[in-house]
């Protein structure tokens, strides 16, 4: 009975850690998976592959996930609108186009994080450390990146195949000193 | 894991001796319990990565760790040699309990200078950063 309950919570971890957006909560679901799985293993009667589970499943693995996620890029994008509109469904509805430039970064083996924001482009520009800064006003789009990431390019030729009819203008701008990009 | 957290390295510190402790347990203890040199070397790794997360330097040396996981192979190799060829034909109890001893110690020591060298060069020398 225990073992079927054990059982049971370690399909649904397992769905939980497929199906979260942040890949750092999925190491996290991973890390109590493999700490339910060696109990199971304990109630089998097997405590030599309980303990070796319990020590590289959830110990080492999850540590050594988290290293290799601090290494994957993490592709940060600054959100603006002129009208001081904090109503963020409403921006994530009329941003068709920010969902697409979102997929195709995902393509490009990236992990962006869309930071929708309401101060002003000037202040994201000074203070900011941001991949790109997108500033909407009602007619035009402008983009701002950092003139020496090569990410840039790949950028401008996709919005330009998909995106032509919205006026869109990228500017590169100079490596500030706050500016990691 | 760049900014360090003083919670943690306290705690950490804390816990090191019970570590240490509890692996050498396993290690010594894997012919009566369960555990073995396998299972204690990764929790005597586990010292090592824990203290990456209290402060990430490079003061480890790998170099050092590498010879004394090939000194400890050829050990390995050796001593089973040794013992079957070099002892007497029927073994008492007490030379029974010291050959699983001593393999179970070099063992663990193996495999944690081994877990320790690949998680090093994994966050030190590999990929970006």
């Amino acid at each position: 009975m225990t073992e079927n309950i054990f059982l049971i919570t370690l399909v649904v971890l397992a769905l939980i850690a497929l199906n979260t957006k942040k890949l750092r909560r999925a190491v996290v679901y991973l890390g109590i998976f493999s700490l339910v799985s060696s109990f199971v293993y304990l109630l089998y009667g097997a405590p030599d592959v309980a303990i070796a589970e319990a020590i590289i499943g959830s110990t080492i693995t999850t540590v050594l996930y988290l290293v290799a996620l601090r290494k994957y890029q993490v592709f940060s994008i600054f959100y603006s609108k002129s009208e001081n509109d904090h109503n963020i469904s409403y921006i994530k509805n009329n941003a068709p186009f920010l969902n697409n430039l979102e997929a195709f970064l995902i393509k490009c083996e990236m992990e962006p994080q869309i930071i929708y924001s309401g101060e002003s482009i000037e202040t994201i520009l000074d203070q900011k450390k941001f991949d790109l800064a997108i500033h909407h006003t009602d007619q035009d789009i402008w983009i701002y990146g950092c003139a020496e990431d090569y990410q840039i390019d790949a950028v401008e030729n996709y919005l330009h195949d998909n995106h032509g009819d919205l006026n869109i203008h990228l500017i590169r701008c100079e490596e500030g000193d706050d500016n990691e990009a | 894991m760049t900014d360090r957290s003083e919670i943690i390295s306290q705690m950490t510190g804390l816990l090191y001796p019970f570590i240490l402790l509890f692996g050498f347990y396993i290690i010594l203890n894997g012919h009566a319990s369960p555990g073995g040199g396998f299972q204690g070397g990764a929790v005597l790794a586990s010292v090592f990565i824990t203290r990456y997360l209290v402060e990430p330097d490079r003061c480890i040396q790998l170099k050092t760790l590498k010879t004394a996981e090939k000194i400890l192979f050829v050990c390995i190799i050796l001593y089973p040699a040794f013992f079957l060829f070099a002892t007497t034909a029927n073994h008492s109890e007490l030379m029974n309990l010291t050959y699983l001893i001593v393999m179970n110690f070099l063992i663990g020591l193996k495999v944690c200078s081994g877990f320790t060298i690949i998680f090093f060069r994994f966050a030190f020398y590999e990929g970006g950063i």
